[in-house]
């Protein structure tokens, strides 16, 4: 399956990922809208950190309405229809990568789309090719037959 | 609280619950004695808060004063 | 749908119907709410007053101020003028923050004869709220079983002569979400029901089902109004089950001033249950079922009729047992982003009696009250039985607290010889005999034997064993574990005088959920004196009372806190989360409110349901005695079996007891205790601003300005 891979030593803090995800997903220039998003160094020296979903599907066992769910591709994807805003996925995310902003009501996440590498003048972004998360606890319930 | 002379040491636990004292005695000790198995609690030996990883090896004096807080609520 | 499901729904005759527009909610109310009468099948819309939201908040509060003026002062339970009121409160519904979506519950009980309140989880009280109503209303009753059906999506409310469906809620719940919901799993969830069982139609302490839906093993599950009867006035009023629908929930269905602020403190709170309960209380790990354990080792666990409290054989229920049985590896909530997720089941458990003997069945539970009450108090520590009692309460919708009391009072009575087997029916009613026990709960649920006379809760039984076989009324007051008619839940207060008091002046009868001191007092030592007590007793009251005008959980509040809790002034009472609150509320009603307000919010309130009792005539000092087994060793032999304890305090009091038997200590240490509770009764009065016959006075219902007129006459009347 796929992701979006980092490599933060190489990150400038630049946030041109920032904008062209939020571009891409929400039309706006506003980086608060990103499903990517770039922090200062802790310290002097230290790389930027780059918060970005890495897939591994903690969240899909936390929705209360099974709005989350693995795509074939492998990729996490939140059907809004089904999602209720209750924001669990974000507090249980344990890479704080599922984000939101009160102009909507559900949550965000990367969708390994790509659109950021695309722009990032220093390469440190990329898709990657890795290994298949295990199946989800939820998923182990719903291949069962309905009680 | 003074040691008296001739007595063996003492602690005392939240106020009421007075445990003969022992060499090397540790908070993890001290709740052992009082059966205390819950696990939200709030220890302090003589005013001092003591965190949840020193429970093992924090030292309790003699005649030291411990409180055990249980944050517990009920169903 | 299923063929035979077509025919229960074919056989429905419309008997009214009522169409109106959805209003929007707006900061948390709909500004209305639902009448129903089904003596004459009315169905109307009543206005809410800015009034009734001041004074009343919502929840609890709004179900007390539509009883007050929907009954008399003479109506009795089981009147066509007692009502059953849902009310959400202006909070309940909210997504994005733990323990949200609980339904207020008030009627008139069969067991007190006074006024009752339940909190219950399940979708149906946001889901009515967001339908367009503050509350439901529903008074008379109807000649043939009804269900009322209330469709928030198409604004049609009806209501259903409906003879076919089975009563008891496992099936009926089931039939339910897929008649009204259809085939579709996410159609379903958004249907809730509310329903009671058989053995609500036969005992006093019928529970009351509120559904949710688990996507995952597709199937309803149910959480319990437990306490004090309420369905069991379900039942009387011939209401078979209460069905709400409502498809578009959202973030902002409950209409919020500034979302954002509740995301704000809603995602903080998430990651603190995220970072934290593994190490606390592992709530989401196995919910309150950890406290029985932790009970045993306090010597608070319930054990034979509240004799003692812990048991060799404690460890045979406490949590290793059920994290063994939990089966679902996903933690559930019984309202959307409870990220607590206390609420646990056993799946595929095979019954092994009764009339669905045989059927696999989920067991929702088993909570902490019904391992301790069903279990320990009867002396029975196995896990299998309580499994299959758990099951049948709740489908026969048998409150499992007042049914764990009560059996075990029966079984003291039994072993003690004041009842016998000519009594019983044969039964062989010793402590620890779980076939004994389960045949009572399929008694209640048949309406017959012996089990029905269980049923009517210990306050009847102990008219009835006086009346029918010569029992001393006195020692039956000794042991007989009810205060106002309900029976205790499951804590041994005997150590903890505060705790004592908690259950003896809670406003509905000897429930927790107003005080629960028992660590604060008796092992943390935290309240020593009188005053330090009073306060308690004022405080903790106060505060838990907002959880249901709000319809939250107290869960959330509580049962996981901050790590930096400990460093604060007052850890007990949780400062962060209080000022959550304060942000939750001003968020969702765009009044900006202090911690101040919440209290005074409580405050009136539970003045008021104080006044409520008295004028129902009770609610005065008198009712808010306890038995003595509540307070200390009744007999010899509990003395005896905790010597040193009660020595070590008659010493401490000057007694000599080397010079003294035991009787003799027996009766000394309970002049003192009584005496002692006593004292703590003048002292929380007077916090309270009573009388010292425990009556509001006037004064303080003018600060809290909830001087109405009738509500001032009733305590005049008292003295106050
Ligand atoms: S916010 Fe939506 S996707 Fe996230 S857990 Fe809640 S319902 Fe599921
Ligand atoms: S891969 Fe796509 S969705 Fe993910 S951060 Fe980049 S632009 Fe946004
Ligand atoms: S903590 Fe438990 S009872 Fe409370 S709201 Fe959450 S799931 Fe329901």
């Amino acid at each position: 399956m796929k992701i979006l891979a980092t490599r933060p030593e190489r990150c400038t803090g630049c946030g041109a990922c920032e904008i062209e995800c939020a571009r891409t997903w929400f039309k706006v220039d506003d980086k608060e809208k990103s499903r990517i998003r770039i922090f200062p160094p802790a310290k002097e020296g230290q790389p930027f950190r780059i918060v970005v979903c890495n897939q591994n599907g903690a969240c899909i066992d936390v929705c209360p309405t099974v709005a989350l769910k693995r795509a074939k591709n492998g990729v996490v994807q939140l059907n809004k229809s089904l999602c209720v805003g209750c924001l669990s996925c974000v507090g249980f995310c344990p890479n704080q990568a599922m984000f939101y902003h009160p102009d909507y009501t559900e949550p965000f996440k990367c969708v390994a789309c790509g659109k950021c590498v695309e722009v990032c003048p220093e390469d440190a972004l990329y898709i990657a090719e890795v290994a298949e998360a295990p199946a989800s606890v939820t998923d182990t319930w719903l291949q069962k037959e309905a009680i | 609280m003074t040691v008296v002379a001739g007595q063996s040491p003492t602690i005392v636990v939240n106020g009421t619950r007075e445990l003969p004292w022992t060499q090397g005695m540790t908070v993890r000790d001290v709740l052992r004695l009082c059966n205390f198995t819950y696990s939200l609690i709030i220890v302090t030996v003589n005013g001092r808060i003591v965190p949840k990883e020193e429970f093992d090896t924090f030292p309790v004096p003699p005649e030291a004063e411990v409180r055990v807080i249980h944050l517990i609520a009920g169903g | 749908m299923s063929h035979h499901i077509e025919e229960m729904k074919a056989a429905h005759r419309l008997l009214a119907e009522f169409t109106y527009e959805r209003y929007p909610v707006q900061r948390g109310y709909t500004n209305r709410t639902l009448y129903i009468n089904l003596s004459d099948s009315t169905i109307a819309s009543k206005p809410v007053s800015e009034e009734m939201k001041e004074k009343f908040t919502g929840g609890k509060g709004f179900g007390l101020w539509l009883l007050w003026h929907g009954i008399r002062d003479t109506t009795k339970w089981n009147d066509p003028e007692n009502e059953i009121i849902i009310s959400a409160g202006p909070i309940g519904g909210i997504t994005t923050y733990p323990g949200t979506g609980k339904s207020l519950v008030v009627s008139l009980s069969p067991l007190t004869d006074s006024v009752m309140d339940c909190n219950v989880g399940g979708y149906f009280g946001p889901y009515l709220k967001f339908a367009g109503w503050d509350a439901l209303e529903i008074q008379g009753k109807a000649e043939k079983d009804v269900i009322i059906f209330i469709d928030g999506d198409t604004g049609r409310i009806t209501i259903e002569e409906a003879p076919l469906e089975p009563v008891d809620t496992h099936l009926l719940t089931d039939i339910l979400v897929q008649m009204y919901g259809g085939d579709d799993h996410h159609a379903r969830r958004a249907i809730s029901t509310v329903t009671a069982g058989s053995g609500a139609e036969h005992t006093r302490f019928g529970c009351l089902n509120f559904s949710w839906y688990d996507l995952r093993r597709r199937a309803a599950r149910v959480k319990q109004a437990g306490r004090g009867g309420i369905g069991t006035v379900f039942r009387d009023k011939r209401i078979k089950a209460l069905v709400v629908k409502f498809s578009d929930l959202k973030a902002d269905s409950n209409g919020p001033a500034d979302l954002a602020r509740l995301q704000r403190v809603g995602t903080k709170m998430h990651k603190e249950i995220h970072d934290y309960d593994d190490q606390q209380c592992g709530m989401r790990r196995h919910g309150t079922a950890y406290l029985v354990g932790i009970m045993n080792d306090y010597d608070l666990l319930p054990v034979h009729n509240f004799r003692y409290g812990s048991h060799p054989d404690g460890h045979k229920i406490d949590v290793r047992v059920w994290d063994a049985r939990f089966t679902q590896g996903v933690p559930d909530g019984c309202w959307y982003g409870c990220t607590l997720s206390c609420s646990h089941a056993v799946d595929g458990f095979t019954l092994r009696t009764g009339p669905y003997k045989g059927q696999k069945v989920i067991v929702d539970g088993p909570e902490y009250e019904n391992a301790a009450g069903l279990g320990a108090n009867c002396g029975i520590f196995d896990p299998d039985y309580i499994l299959e009692a758990n099951f049948y309460c709740d489908t026969y919708a048998l409150d499992t607290i007042s049914i764990g009391t009560s059996i075990a009072f029966a079984m003291e009575c039994y072993e003690m010889g004041i009842i016998d087997k000519r009594a019983t029916g044969g039964l062989d009613l010793r402590f620890g005999n779980a076939e004994a026990a389960i045949e009572v709960i399929h008694q209640m649920g048949r309406g017959e034997g012996f089990g029905t006379i269980i049923g009517q809760g210990v306050r009847r039984m102990k008219k009835i064993f006086v009346e029918q076989y010569g029992a001393d009324p006195k020692i039956l007051q000794d042991i007989g574990m009810e205060a106002k008619g309900l029976e205790f839940s499951q804590y041994m207060p005997k150590e903890s005088l505060a705790q004592q008091a908690g259950y003896g002046m809670a406003s509905k009868g000897p429930q927790h959920d107003e005080a629960w001191l028992i660590f604060m007092d008796m092992v943390n030592n935290q309240i020593p004196t009188m005053e330090d007590k009073a306060e308690a007793l004022h405080y903790f009251p106060i505060w838990r009372t907002w959880f249901g005008l709000c319809g939250l959980c107290k869960l959330p509040w509580n049962d996981i806190v901050p790590p930096d809790n400990a460093l604060t002034d007052e850890p007990t009472k949780i400062p962060e989360h209080v000022r959550n609150y304060v942000e939750i509320f001003s968020a969702v009603t765009g009044r900006q409110v202090t911690s101040e307000d919440l209290l005074l919010m409580s405050e009136r309130v539970y003045n008021f349901q104080r006044v409520f009792n008295l004028r129902m005539g009770f609610g005065t000092r008198e009712h808010d005695k306890i038995p003595y087994r509540a307070q200390g060793p009744v007999t010899v032999e509990e003395y005896e079996s905790r010597a040193e304890r009660y020595d070590k305090q008659l010493k401490a009091l000057g007694y000599d007891v080397e010079k003294m038997s035991t009787p003799e200590k027996v009766a000394a240490l309970r002049a003192y205790r009584e005496k002692q509770y006593e004292e703590l009764m003048d002292a929380v009065y007077a916090r309270r601003g009573w009388t010292r016959n425990g009556v509001p006075k006037v004064e303080t219902l003018q600060r809290l300005g909830i001087d109405y007129p009738d509500v001032v006459e009733i305590v005049r009347r008292a003295g106050g």
